[in-house]
């Protein structure tokens, strides 16, 4: 058996060179790698692509239609890449990052804080060339302009507009002889009648953007860019997550909401007819229907407090600033945004849309759900308005909020003191 | 034949056997290296880089500030004593229960590597699909362990609430048991039966034995699994990314995790990689005490 060296000088200098060609390949094989191929890695497609960052939850029929004439029409292929809400923004940031983007991005409320980093498209130019013609902004509710505009220049436009209402199982309220509460007192009053044994009457979540309905009903704000002030006003705020954290620890109405990434924990609890009402959206309507077939589902317009509200929520479409074919873009949002699309998606997926004809259409106006959410839009506010100008809209509306409303609802925190916990770290943050 | 080659060539080949051998690693390692240098030495160099800057495309140059921030931010301190009581727990309990089923399956029992294989499925399943499985166990309203729990008549729990990072260190423990096991019994079976048949002779009991033979003898694999199960507990994301997320009120948010949204949620790319920086340094000063510590206490045979 040879030992190591004992090897002929020509066997040697022949390893060698495979070795160095071996070393060589490395590199050319990873600048192979990397180079963009004709369908385009990574955001962006190549010549002939039109890549879409779509919500997975969003593939409904009618868009695939249009986007299928859109693609005939260009000769064009769209490549649409689904995700989740936080999967998305992973991807859209490492992607700004990288400046390899796609060209058009579905986004839940991320429009004013792209802006402000430089990373939308303004999209002035094409709403006033087409606005007419679309129907922009004049046909959209009023609230979804303002969501999409910074510095008075349109930097998205809203696909979908959804808010929260109360969704609640007909026949518990029925054999508690007892309606759907219009007031604070009236939830914890009819909470206690439906509450028996392991069924609780009310869910609350344990996703943070949920507390917004009740602070929103006690005339919170979370940002006042004039003082600079988070929060406001304070004993409103305190009034609020107490009275939550009251439902859960001395009415015993709600179950303590369990920590989790998933935000469906009610919807499965009422699934379950484990609770009786829930205040979510639109897009829990499907699953229960699908899980629970028999349950009777009723909607119901949220209590008031101070005033009647709840969290306006939704999707809009943003062209990056870095997008290959935002001309492109800008036709496909057109087309996604007819009236005609959004009637087909509310016909058949029940979503809910932020032009005032469609509130009109008898199809919204003939189908009770859509109808109630519909009037639930006349008062739905956004919570976060004006909160993306300080430039941390992500840690103020996200992990500091999150702190603090798990805290006083699921850890029983002293609500002054986790609230005095939040306004201090998020003024740090703000004056940096 | 030999080949007279140009003497600017000629020059450059090394002139000894030692010489040439040297060179022929290195050009064995050299894709190995390249490899390391593109995907590990280059990333980190980037992170370091990043670190100094700040703003949310962290292009503005911040020096040092994101280190100083770091030390004054009490949801950073929050993740990193978090993450070292769960590295802790996980390391502690992957130690005893992964040389308990060791000294179990080492044992003649009918089925041993059938028991050693089923030990081992926990740690061969992925952490989603781990995460989720107790996520649903564990629900204090649908999961199966209430119901069990009722229908025994015994209270029920709300652990996801009342202990979540004890509920995740458990959790991992459970699953990187059978991991270690797999260790520990790769040492117990290097370990000469010479020294248990002279113990046994000498009168040594079953615990003296164990302390005094297989306990010292297993040092190195010990050492082995205490710094690896160090370093991925302060490294493990998935079990406060999933089954968590983080909370409640931040209670589970493992450093990994925090660092994770301090990117993507907060979108402060240059401070997120500066807790990354720190991370690593804590990593490997943990590794270089464990280290010395072990090797004080390794015993020769």
């Amino acid at each position: 058996m040879p030992e190591y060296g004992s090897t002929e000088p020509l066997s040697r200098r022949r390893l060698m060179g495979l070795a160095g060609g071996a070393a060589a390949a490395v590199p050319l094989s990873a600048c192979g790698s990397g180079a963009p191929e004709a369908g385009g890695a990574g955001g962006s497609g190549g010549s002939g692509t039109v890549s879409v960052y779509w919500n997975a939850g969003h593939d409904y029929a009618a868009y695939r239609k249009v986007i299928a004439a859109f693609e005939k029409e260009h000769g064009v292929r769209v490549r649409m890449q689904k995700y989740q809400w936080p999967d998305m923004r992973t991807r859209i940031l490492a992607d700004f990052a990288s400046g390899n983007v796609p060209d058009l991005l579905e986004n839940t409320s991320w429009v004013q804080e792209f802006a402000l980093s430089g990373n939308a498209l303004n999209l002035q130019k094409y709403v006033e060339r087409d606005g007419a013609d679309i129907g922009y902004p004049d046909d959209w509710q009023d609230a979804t302009i303002k969501r999409n505009t910074h510095e008075g220049d349109t930097y998205g436009i809203q696909l979908h507009q959804t808010c929260s209402l109360l969704l609640y199982n007909k026949r518990m309220f029925r054999e508690a002889n007892v309606r759907p509460p219009t007031t604070w007192d009236e939830v914890v009053s009819v909470g206690k009648e439906l509450t028996r044994g392991d069924v609780h009457a009310l869910a609350l979540n344990q996703d943070y953007t949920y507390a917004w309905p009740w602070l929103l009903q006690n005339g919170v704000r979370h940002y006042d860019p004039k003082t600079k002030d988070l929060l406001i006003p304070r004993s409103a705020t305190l009034e609020a997550l107490q009275f939550q954290a009251d439902l859960v620890h001395k009415h015993k109405i709600s179950p303590v909401p369990v920590p989790s990434t998933d935000y469906s924990g009610p919807q499965k609890l009422l699934s379950a007819e484990r609770v009786a009402m829930i205040v979510s959206g639109p897009w829990d309507l499907e699953p229960i229907r699908a899980s629970s077939p028999e349950l009777e589902l009723g909607v119901a317009q949220v209590p008031r407090k101070e005033k009647q509200s709840t969290i306006l929520a939704g999707s809009s479409l943003l062209i990056p600033a870095k997008a290959k074919n935002p001309d492109l873009a800008w036709d496909l949002i057109k087309r996604l945004t007819q009236l005609s699309t959004e009637i087909a998606v509310t016909k058949k997926e029940g979503m809910l849309m932020p032009r005032k004809s469609w509130a009109k259409d008898p199809v919204v106006q003939n189908d009770p759900v859509a109808n109630a959410f519909a009037e639930g839009l006349t008062y739905a506010e956004d919570a976060y308005e004006d909160l993306y100008l300080t430039g941390h809209y992500g840690e103020l509306s996200g992990e500091l909020f999150k702190v603090l409303y798990q805290g006083v609802i699921m850890e029983r925190k002293p609500v002054e003191e986790a609230y005095e916990k939040y306004v201090d770290a998020g003024r740090k943050l703000i004056e940096g | 034949m030999a080949v007279q080659l140009p003497g600017r060539f000629a020059r450059r080949r090394p002139r000894t056997l030692r010489g040439r051998q040297i060179r022929t690693a290195y050009l064995f390692l050299t894709p190995a290296l390249i490899f390391f240098a593109v995907f590990y030495y280059m990333p980190i160099a980037d992170i370091v880089n990043t670190s100094l800057h700040t703003g949310p495309q962290a292009d503005e140059f911040n020096g040092l500030g994101n280190y100083e921030r770091a030390f004054d931010d009490p949801a950073a301190r929050n993740s990193f004593t978090i993450t070292l009581f769960f590295a802790l727990g996980t390391t502690l309990g992957a130690i005893v229960f992964g040389l308990g089923l060791a000294l179990l399956v080492n044992r003649p029992l009918r089925g041993r590597t059938a028991f050693r294989l089923a030990l081992l499925v926990p740690y061969l399943t992925s952490v989603a699909v781990v995460g989720l499985l107790w996520r649903n166990i564990l629900h204090p309203h649908l999961g199966i362990l209430n119901r069990l729990l009722e229908e025994l008549g015994l209270p029920t729990q709300q652990w996801l609430n009342t202990n979540p990072l004890a509920t995740i260190t458990v959790v991992t423990v459970w699953q990187i048991a059978g991991y270690t096991m797999i260790l520990f019994l790769a040492g117990l079976q290097g370990i000469p039966e010479v020294y248990y048949e002279a113990a046994y002779v000498d009168g040594a009991s079953t615990a003296q034995r164990f302390w005094r033979i297989t306990l010292p003898l297993l040092t190195p694999t010990t050492l082995f699994v205490t710094v690896m199960s160090v370093i991925t507990g302060l490294q493990a994301f998935g079990q406060a990314y999933i089954i968590t997320n983080g909370g409640p009120a931040n209670s589970s948010d493992l450093i990994v995790f925090h660092i994770f949204n301090v990117a993507f949620d907060s979108r402060d790319f240059g401070y997120s990689s500066a807790l990354s920086v720190l991370l690593l340094i804590v990593i490997m000063v943990f590794t270089a005490l464990q280290l010395r510590a072990g090797r004080r206490r390794e015993v020769q045979y």
